[in-house]
């Protein structure tokens, strides 16, 4: 039996396909191109090699689910520094804007937080910094040793929050960790034309 | 081919058909595949609704809250409602074209690649390997193309089904499941080629993929079981054909424009956020058109729905998606966004969709097909006991995390500390936690039907007198 029209399967199935992927070039392949080529911006250059294995370990815990990387040009954005603008992006692949903020944004934390110590006591137990914090604490980063030695990278974790009869090492994924959120630093945009 | 089957009606012999008692099979192992998921993917929500609350429970690298949380959402989405919808899309297609499923070996396949998908993916996420923390293709590619092939080979069964049809009409249940097969394809090779995915560039792809993930794939196998369902259970023509057609259409230019209004405010181009908030709106025509021709469809009935297993499901399923998807539209508008964009208020929204609307049809699905497939029902009371605690439990949830992003967004406009938004929301995250708990007593004793619909002994005819669905769809 000969069917026409949208009564055969490979007419509904050819122009829902066309229509579809013709979207998908217009509103997601075309729009990719365009804005992959994006310039850095004034002053946005490569992350260091550490700071760019501390960002594949900020991926694999999953850390842009909490926190966002990305300031919106409202007046309750402006505690987390200028607008976030495409050249910022220019050397983050794979993106991490985020889609929630049950935690701070992490745009500037290099500039609010530049101290390695604060950021380590951190990542090894939040609660230890901020009391009514509910970021899980991140142990496997570091290790816990009798003795440190002579090379080894100590945690000064405060007395109540450090384990009894040992020290706290960071691994060098946590050192890499630190490297990167360190780098997280806006850099200032000429002021727009008047 | 008995002439039962050449009609479309319900088979009340399906033992003594070789081909039926396959398609009865395939059915059944892809509701208890999907049901395992369930079970374990919601099981790692609650613990990560209970880690809100107590942030140093279960602290490993195992099960911290970065890693399961990635597990939940894909885990949910592919091993539960993908593999769910599927199986109900094999069977709806059969039955509407009144042939047994095509190419079973295919199905089978599709089975099996789904499964091999969602177990790699789980270990995977578990161990660290992330595609970058992109909302719903954490998947590294070398695990989503098991998807991806499932997809395909299961497009390819419904295709072949709907082509060995009796009628002349392919009946709209199949030009939407056809549709979400298509388009979840073209959608998978779109967000996998990395080219023009760099920095800005990768959130116009993501924004694109999230959204078209939901609206092109779940809400198409959705909106197909019900066209078939609705009909065969009420015994009654569906409302409105051409309303299923005008909904088809238009769902199919608005909703893939949609995705940018994830990243309002964000460096994206300003007029590509406004081009897919005025879509967002545009998306109410599709919404309203299929919630309406469904409710319009039941109008009138409600005392059968009320002595139904399975029209319940559906009655809650087709409100929520017109509450859920006219929430998004609202939700898009940039006033609106400036408070609760990036708060809790879009956890709510993705649970009011993804649950309220898209896993209560599944299971308005599954309780109405799977006993008239294997001849096999579950006990009324605990059907009854299952859909008071998903009911419950999802309004509630959707109501105390729609509160909590209310009123971090609020403080956030009111300049105060940070913490101070974490104070505020943590009384309604002990809430979902509560919530979370009912939906998951809800799911164990789903598993339990599902095994009473399956393995266990037939407990007696199944409504000998079920209605054809030619004469339903009024042919």
């Amino acid at each position: 039996m000969k069917r026409r029209g949208m009564d055969n399967v490979r007419v509904l199935v050819l122009s829902a396909a066309g229509i579809y992927a013709l979207l998908a070039i217009l509103i997601a392949i075309v729009p990719g191109i365009v804005l992959s080529q994006s310039p850095p911006g004034p002053g946005v250059v490569p992350f260091s090699s550490s700071a760019q294995r501390g960002r594949d370990v900020y991926v694999a815990e999953g850390c842009a689910y909490c926190h966002t990387q990305q300031v919106r040009p409202l007046a309750q954005d402006r505690v987390w520094g200028r607008a976030s603008a495409a050249g910022d992006y220019a050397y983050s692949t794979p993106q991490l804007l985020g889609t929630e903020r049950t935690g701070p944004d992490l745009t500037n934390i290099g500039a609010r937080q530049p101290s390695d110590v604060w950021h380590s006591i951190h990542l090894f137990q939040p609660r230890a910094l901020v009391h009514a914090s509910i970021m899980p604490a991140y142990p496997w980063l570091f290790v816990l040793k009798a003795h440190a030695a002579a090379n080894d990278v100590v945690v000064a974790v405060p007395p109540g929050y450090a384990p009894v009869n040992s020290v706290v090492v960071a691994t060098r994924d946590e050192q890499d960790l630190v490297s990167y959120l360190k780098s997280l630093k806006q850099q200032p945009l000429p002021s727009p034309a008047p | 081919m008995t002439s039962a089957a050449a009609t479309g009606a319900v088979p009340t012999t399906a033992a003594t058909d070789a081909g039926v008692s396959e398609d009865v099979a395939i059915f059944s192992a892809f509701t208890l595949s999907a049901t395992g998921w369930l079970l374990l993917t919601t099981g790692i929500g609650l613990l990560l609704s209970f880690k809100f609350t107590y942030p140093d429970l279960a602290t490993n690298e195992l099960l911290s809250f970065g890693r399961l949380r990635a597990i939940h959402t894909n885990g949910t989405f592919y091993g539960w409602a993908s593999v769910a919808l599927t199986g109900l899309a094999f069977y709806v297609a059969a039955r509407s074209s009144g042939v047994h499923v095509q190419a079973k070996r295919l199905a089978w396949l599709a089975l099996w690649s789904y499964n091999i998908a969602a177990l790699l993916g789980t270990i995977t996420l578990d161990l660290g390997f992330s595609n970058g923390s992109q909302e719903y293709r954490e998947w590294v590619w070398w695990v989503a193309i098991f998807f991806l092939a499932a997809v395909v080979l299961s497009g390819i069964v419904v295709v072949k089904t709907v082509m060995a049809r009796r009628e002349r009409e392919i009946y709209i249940s199949n030009w939407y499941t056809i549709g979400g097969f298509v388009f979840t394809t073209i959608l998978g090779v779109t967000a996998a080629i990395p080219i023009y995915q760099n920095g800005i560039g990768q959130v116009a792809v993501q924004a694109f993929y999230m959204h078209n993930a939901v609206g092109m794939w779940f809400t198409f196998l959705a909106l197909g079981v019900t066209y078939y369902a609705l009909p065969l259970l009420l015994n009654r023509p569906i409302y409105s054909y051409a309303l299923g057609i005008l909904g088809f259409w238009t769902n199919l230019v608005f909703y893939p424009v949609i995705g940018a209004h994830h990243y309002e405010f964000s460096p994206l181009p300003w007029w590509f956020q406004t081009l897919a908030i005025v879509f967002s709106v545009g998306m109410l025509v599709p919404v309203w058109a299929g919630s309406g021709n469904f409710w319009l469809t039941m109008r009138g009935r409600w005392a059968t729905v009320r002595r139904s297993y399975a029209l319940p499901f559906f009655a809650v399923g087709i409100a929520y998606y017109f509450v859920g998807s006219t929430q998004g539209t609202v939700e898009a508008l940039r006033s609106l966004q400036t408070i609760w964009h990036l708060t809790n208020f879009t956890v709510g929204h993705s649970h009011l969709t993804m649950y309220g609307f898209i896993t209560f049809i599944a299971w308005g699905g599954i309780y109405g097909l799977l006993p008239l497939a294997t001849g096999k029902r579950p006990s009324i009371l605990l059907v009854g006991v299952h859909f008071w605690l998903a009911f419950l439990g999802v309004t509630i949830y959707v109501i105390v995390l729609s509160v909590a992003g209310t009123v971090q967004g609020l403080t956030w406009a009111n300049g105060d500390p940070f913490i101070a938004s974490v104070e505020a929301a943590a009384p309604y995250w002990s809430g979902r936690a509560v919530s979370g708990t009912m939906m998951l007593l809800a799911h164990l004793i789903f598993a339990y039907n599902v095994w009473q619909m399956t393995f266990a002994r037939k407990t007696g005819d199944v409504s000998p007198a079920a209605p054809s669905f030619a004469a339903a769809a009024g042919k």
